[in-house]
Parts: C-alpha cells; sequence; structure tokens
C-alpha cells in the first residue's frame, strides 16, 4: 500500500468513526419500551410475541419461520431437481461441485459412523444438516412478519424455539430407534430405549445453542451504543458458527447412535 | 407448559420436518447420490476394463516374449544343426577330395609306372636291335672290329643312359 492509499484509508476510517462517536453521543441513552428482562425472556419463550398460523393457531414466530425454510428449501430444491441435475455433467462444475460436496459429506458421516446401515441415515442426515444450517442462516435475513398483537417481529431460526428443537431431537431419536429395529429388532429397540435421555439432550443442546447466539445478539441490538457496526460482525459470526456446529453436531450425533444401536452384534 | 412447550406446535414443526426430509430426498438427495453412484460404477467400469485390457496385454507380451524365446533357441538350433550338417558335408567332401587325389596320384603312378616299363621295354629292344646290327657290323668289317668293338661299347653305354633318364 503506497503513501497515498494509506492516507486515504486512515481519513476514511477516522471520518467514520467520529459519524459513530456523534450518532452515539446524539442519540444517547435510549429509554426502551421494554426492559432488557422481557426482551430475553421473550427471545426464549416467545410467550407475547405470537403469529396466527394459517388461521389454525396462534403460533411461536419460530414455526412460521420453519414453515418459510421449507418451502424456501422446496423452491430451490424444485429449480435445482428440473433445470440443474438432468445437465449434470460427468467432470462437475462450480455448482454441482457444491450439491456433491454435500451430499457426498452426509454420506460419508453416515457411512462412516454406520458402514453396515446407512442410506436412510444419509438421507435424513443430509436433511437435519441442511435444515438447521439454512434455518439458522435464515435468521440473517431478518424477515419481518406480523404478530397478533398488530406489531411485526423478525423471524427468528426455527431450532430457536424450544418446541422446534424438541421436535429435531425427538425426530432424530425416532430415526435412531428405526435404525435399532432395523438392524436388532428386539434388542436394538432395547439398546435404543437405554438412552431414552437422548432426545432430551439432542433438544436441549440444539435450543440453548441457538438461543445462546439469538441472545447475545439481542443483548447488543438492546444497547444503543453497541447497536452500530458491531452487530453486522457480531450476528453473521455468531449465527454462521451456529449454523455450522450445530448441524455438524446434530447429525453426528445421530449418525454415531444409529451406527452404534443398527450394528449387529456377533 | 413450562419454557412454553406446546405439543400441538411440535406436532406442526414434526410434520414439516417430515415434509421436508421428503422433499429434500425425493428432489435433491437421491438424484444427486444416484448420479455420483452412477458416475462411480463407471469409472470402476472403465478401471476393471484397463485393468483387464491391461492383464490382456501383459499376457500377450508374455506370449510373445515366450514365442520370441522359443523362436531363438529353435533358430539357434538350426543353425547348429545347418553347421554340423556342412561341417559333415565339408568334411565328406574334403574325404571324397582326398580319396580322388589318393586315385589320380595312383592312377598317375600306374600310368607313371607303365610308361616307364615301356619305355625299359623299347629300350631293350632297341638296345638288342642295335647290340644285333653292331654284331652284324663287326663280322661284316673284320679289320675294323678292335674300334668298332670300342665304339659299339660307347654307343650302346650312351643308348642305355638316355634310356634311364
Amino acid at each position: 500500500m503506497d503513501r497515498k492509499k494509506r492516507n486515504r484509508f486512515i481519513i476514511i476510517t477516522a471520518a467514520i468513526l467520529i459519524v459513530l462517536l456523534v450518532m452515539i453521543i446524539i442519540t444517547g441513552r435510549r429509554e426502551s419500551e421494554e426492559p432488557i428482562r422481557m426482551v430475553m425472556k421473550d427471545a426464549v419463550l416467545h410467550e407475547h410475541a405470537k403469529i396466527n398460523f394459517f388461521g389454525i393457531i396462534d403460533a411461536n414466530p419460530a414455526l412460521i419461520s420453519a414453515y418459510t425454510v421449507t418451502a424456501i428449501i422446496f423452491v430451490f430444491a424444485l429449480i435445482v431437481r428440473l433445470f440443474v441435475i438432468p445437465k449434470f455433467k460427468k467432470i462437475p462444475g462450480k455448482f454441482q461441485l457444491v450439491l456433491e460436496q454435500a451430499v457426498g459429506i452426509f454420506d460419508g458421516l453416515a457411512t462412516s459412523n454406520s458402514p453396515h446401515r446407512h442410506k436412510f441415515l444419509g438421507a435424513y442426515v443430509f436433511t437435519a444438516g441442511a435444515y438447521i444450517f439454512i434455518g439458522t442462516m435464515f435468521e440473517l435475513l431478518g424477515v419481518m412478519a406480523p404478530t397478533t398483537t398488530g406489531g411485526t417481529i423478525a423471524l427468528p431460526a426455527p431450532l430457536a424455539d424450544i418446541n422446534g428443537a424438541i421436535s429435531m431431537g425427538v425426530f432424530s431419536y425416532c430415526v435412531i430407534l428405526s435404525g435399532g429395529i432395523a438392524g436388532n429388532r428386539i434388542k436394538g429397540v432395547l439398546n435404543t430405549l437405554k438412552d431414552f435421555s437422548l432426545p432430551i439432550s439432542m433438544s436441549f443442546r440444539l435450543f440453548g445453542a441457538l438461543l445462546s447466539g439469538a441472545l447475545v445478539t439481542e443483548l447488543v441490538y438492546y444497547y444503543v451504543t453497541t447497536s452500530f457496526i458491531i452487530p453486522v460482525f457480531v450476528a453473521v459470526m455468531f449465527t454462521m458458527l451456529h449454523a455450522l456446529i450445530q448441524a455438524y453436531v446434530l447429525t453426528m450425533l445421530t449418525a454415531l447412535f444409529y451406527g452404534e444401536v443398527s450394528a449387529q452384534e456377533e | 407448559m413450562p419454557l412454553n412447550i406446546d405439543p400441538q406446535q411440535i406436532l406442526l414443526h414434526l410434520f414439516n420436518l417430515i415434509l421436508l426430509f421428503g422433499i429434500l430426498y425425493v428432489l435433491l438427495y437421491k438424484p444427486v447420490h444416484d448420479f455420483m453412484d452412477e458416475r462411480e460404477e463407471e469409472y470402476k467400469k472403465r478401471e476393471k476394463d484397463t485393468q483387464d485390457a491391461l492383464d490382456e496385454a501383459e499376457k500377450l507380451k508374455s506370449e510373445y516374449e515366450d514365442k520370441l524365446l522359443k523362436a531363438e533357441k529353435d533358430n539357434a538350433d538350426l543353425r547348429a544343426k545347418v553347421s554340423n550338417e556342412a561341417e559333415s558335408a565339408r568334411e565328406k567332401i574334403i574325404a571324397d577330395a582326398h580319396g580322388k587325389a589318393d586315385e589320380i596320384v595312383d592312377a598317375a603312378r600306374d600310368k607313371a609306372q607303365k610308361e616307364h616299363d615301356r619305355l625299359i621295354a623299347r629300350a631293350q629292344t632297341e638296345i638288342a636291335e642295335y647290340v644285333s646290327k653292331a654284331a652284324e657290323r663287326v663280322v661284316m668289317e673284320k679289320d675294323t672290329l678292335t674300334d668298332d668293338f670300342d665304339s659299339f661299347f660307347e654307343s650302346v653305354e650312351s643308348q642305355k643312359g638316355e634310356a634311364d633318364e
């Protein structure tokens, strides 16, 4: 970097910092409409902000997020199935490579953890991984939805809701149970039931991990002095980390337990 | 329920998950996986074909090497056989030549001996004739008997010397 560019960089950075400081001083300490405790509690429990779900029930925003994510994935998968997969080549292009890598990674995870029975497991961990990753990244879009109280709310990650996390944990446990039944019949069922705490631990691990990220972001946003620039990094970093780590952890645990209960003992 | 746990919402989430599983399996996972499997199978088949072709080539090479070795051995045997035959033929020719040479020499000797005998015989005949003629002349010319007798003997000796040569 030559001297001219360096000076320009210093001047621009200094200008941005000064503008931020001025904005912080001008805005002062915000008198929030609701205290931080309420904000945090609502982020965890979703007791107040509800969204009407097709006129059936007043659901937590995460349920709307879950169906929205499914709709997005469905449209994406349909486009890929109709227009991309028929044009697959023996030597893959960039997009084909990404798709093959995604399928290959989860298939490899299933194969390595359950070498004797992995076809269904591979499909499941692929779905779970894609859902956790895309669902968590969906939070970054900040899609707004109307609440039943007349306000609006940014849709959270589907698994930041305890109900979503429990359903994922229970579904994973059912998949593990199915592996036990397919591999060892009654003995497989008993082996699976032995780990009865598994759905609870999986659910709350997922919920706690995703919620902690949401809470930190919520805290950063709440205080105006930290609500400039910083949330951009904090939100993106936390969300991406959780998306990757939780997708890996849940799929890896499911594959591990599936392989364990479905392995035929000699 | 504590923590706002709602069984109805859990079931709705489960329904959503199963729906998503079906969508992703049918639209994305299975087609991509099938494509990857087909490609893997094709590459395995190619690899097997290549390996078979290599094995076949190796087998052919081995066969050709054996044939080459056998041909070289046959060639060497043939060369040795031909060489032996040539040697035998040479020896036979030489032996024949020696035989013929001996025959020629013997024939020449016989011929020379016969010629020699013939010349001796002829010389003896001529000597006898000369002696007879000389005796007649002596008898006819008594006065020159002594001189003639000496010249007669000289003549006979010179004749004999010529005949010996």
